[in-house]
């Protein structure tokens, strides 16, 4: 990979190591900007203003392309759930595109989409078809045959059946997919920066962050509460809309 | 019922149901799963459909709701075709009762009875309304409306399974092996159910199942299917015991047929013993008396209270006295009651290793002795007093094919 392409120098990754302890041990300097201190309390006080617009950045990225990925995901699996034989395809598809490395995934977008955060937004929904069209799929598959059978000798109509019987009982699954994704979406999304669609990644790879163990360690902290945030959102969801499963565990 | 007439009934009654040439082919096969089927069911009448497994007794069923399409001939649902129908609302017309039951676990007892009737647009208060009285047509607390399926036991599963197919009063009912997942002490307390529900409700029902003594027990008229949909033979349970078609049907219903006829009779329907009776007090030389007497069969007198209730037998020791003592020697052992079947009279005879025992009516009154000699007896003649008189008033296995005819 061309290193100048990234516009940031990838061999500083090498060093980061060896700063930390060095450094960290004789050094007494000042905890001021690009200090290989491990956290510097002071400087983040000074600059977490500046961390709300990645921060931004990144959740939106992170919410659009769950939700296009899950909108693109479901609509799959509705056909692959019409149309048997298309079932192991889309899996394999799916599959090829989750194996993509992601930052090669990225930059191979580059000469298509150009620079910016649609190109960033592709391949993160890409990502997240393989989890979210997975767990549809079983989702589907667990509802009961009996159900069903119930449901159609009862005079329900096959979308009624679709939309009254199967996606309610494939929630929890669906969720639990969701979960992954989102988790998952948070992580990679920091890559973003590569294609220059900003996130929180611009504090992590930006020019000379990866010598400062500070900026990246509250980009990480904000993604990982962002993540935790969305997650907690989306447990929320489930229990709202699977009161059935409380009654289960109660049973 | 009167809550059930106080509803307003989008279908009520029953209606006939009319297999005519019914065949279902799967693919090119060339044998189909149902060849030619024609049957009568009447309206209000229990049909079961019965064989063994792969006999297409299933297929039979689902093809009148069109779970499975015919492939030639017809079936009419009170004279009207069912392939002029759309196929979802011809369900929502019938009942359909399913082994697993298939309740929607994500939807509480009351929506998932519910489910017809809001298919069907009925206002929010009717179907209140029509849900609590069905959860008490079929016996379930009121309180289990907001309960999600799981939290019921398997008997109370089907209860609900039975009372959604209910739900808008279908003229006919499809159940396959509805009980055939309960076990048995819950199963023969839900067929019993069903039959007193049936009762009163009198829809018209097709009820599937691989199991003989079930399909005596609740038929009121029996098709025993071979292979193919092919009819052996469509009568009552009480005529296919006594009379076997063919020998396939003679196999079908076990060498044990002759013992199978108790379950479909009450000892309120055989000729039972005189009882003689004595009280307390009474001079024993009367009791003496009576036991001599050429009508009498049993060898000891019945102690009765003054309603005429059972107390004991007395011995000879008890009526070695002048008078009668207050209490008996022998205890009374099983007394059984006049709507008891048959079946479960002998098994307490049996239990309570009686030859003899005495059988009340609803007041606990004593109306007669039921004996072992009784029933056996019973079971070695093969005129048996049931309403099926005129199709049993001779030898058995005579004449099979003209019975047949008789009866229709």
């Amino acid at each position: 990979m061309n290193s100048s392409l990234l516009g940031m120098p990838i061999a500083a990754v090498g060093e980061v190591g060896e700063g930390f302890f060095k450094e960290r041990s004789t050094e007494t300097l000042g905890c001021v900007a690009h200090s290989s201190h491990l956290f510097c309390g002071g400087w983040a006080l000074e600059h977490i203003g500046d961390y709300g617009t990645p921060a931004r950045q990144q959740l939106e990225m992170v919410v659009l392309s769950v939700l296009i990925g899950f909108a693109i995901a479901f609509a799959l699996a509705l056909l692959a759930r019409r149309f048997r034989y298309l079932e192991p395809p889309l899996l394999a598809g799916t599959g090829i595109l989750f194996a993509i490395p992601s930052v090669a995934f990225f930059l191979l977008l580059l000469p298509i989409t150009g620079r910016g955060r649609e190109t960033a937004i592709i391949a993160l929904s890409a990502y997240t078809l393989q989890i979210i069209y997975r767990n549809v799929m079983v989702g589907l598959h667990n509802v009961p045959d009996s159900a069903k059978d119930a449901a159609r000798g009862m005079g329900l109509t096959g979308r009624q059946i679709l939309w009254r019987v199967e996606v309610p009982l494939a929630i929890p699954e669906i969720i639990a997919g969701l979960r992954v994704a989102v988790v998952s979406t948070m992580a990679i999304a920091t890559l973003a920066v590569f294609v220059h669609a900003g996130g929180l990644g611009e504090k992590i790879y930006g020019s000379g962050n990866l010598n400062f163990p500070t900026t990246i360690i509250i980009a990480g902290v904000i993604a990982i509460v962002m993540a935790l945030l969305l997650d907690a959102v989306l447990l929320l969801i489930q229990r709202f809309t699977t009161p059935w499963r409380r009654a289960e565990a109660l049973a | 019922m009167p809550a059930a007439e106080a509803t307003e009934q989008s279908q009520g009654g029953a209606s006939s149901v009319s297999y005519q040439g019914a065949t279902k082919r799967y693919g090119h096969s060339a044998v189909p799963a149902v060849d030619h089927l024609d049957l009568e069911v009447e309206a209000g009448e229990i049909c079961v459909l019965v064989g063994p497994s792969g006999c297409g007794k299933t297929t039979s069923m689902r093809m009148v709701n069109r779970m499975i399409e015919l492939t030639d001939g017809d079936i009419l649902i009170g004279g009207e075709s069912i392939k002029k129908r759309d196929a979802a609302k011809l369900r929502r017309e019938i009942g359909y009762v399913i082994q697993q039951v298939g309740l929607f676990p994500h939807r509480t007892i009351a929506q998932n009875i519910a489910t017809v009737p809001q298919l069907l647009g009925w206002h929010k208060d009717r179907v209140r309304a029509r849900t609590a009285e069905l959860l008490d047509l079929v016996g379930l607390d009121p309180e289990l409306a907001e309960r999600y399926p799981v939290q019921l036991s398997g008997g109370q599963q089907q209860r609900v399974g039975v009372a959604r197919a209910l739900a808008v009063d279908p003229p006919v009912m499809l159940m396959d092996e509805p009980f055939g997942a309960i076990d048995p002490i819950a199963r023969e307390r839900l067929q019993n159910e069903f039959l007193r529900l049936q009762a009163n409700i009198k829809k018209t029902v097709l009820f599937v199942t691989h199991d003989i003594d079930e399909a005596i027990k609740m038929g009121d008229r029996i098709a025993i299917m071979k292979q193919h949909g092919r009819v052996e033979q469509y009568a009552t349970p009480a005529e296919i015991l006594m009379a076997p078609a063919t020998e396939f049907v003679e196999d079908f219903v076990g060498a044990d047929r002759a013992l199978k006829r108790l379950s479909l009779m009450r000892v309120a329907d055989i000729d039972l013993w005189k009882a003689p009776l004595a009280r307390a007090g009474q001079p024993t030389s009367e009791v003496r008396a009576e036991l001599d007497a050429p009508d009498v069969e049993v060898p000891y007198a019945l102690l009765v209270d003054e309603r005429e209730r059972p107390r004991g037998w007395l011995t000879q020791r008890d009526l070695a006295g002048d008078t009668v003592p207050r209490t008996a020697d022998a205890p009374l052992g099983p007394v059984l009651e006049t709507g008891d079947m048959m079946r479960d009279a002998l098994a307490d005879l049996l239990q309570g290793e009686s030859m003899y025992a005495p059988v009340v009516d609803h007041s606990g009154g004593v109306t007669g002795i039921l004996s072992i000699e009784i029933i056996s007896e019973f079971l070695a003649s093969p005129v048996a007093k049931t309403e099926e008189q005129s199709a049993v008033d001779r030898p058995l296995g005579i004449d099979r094919e003209s019975e047949i005819a008789a009866d229709e």
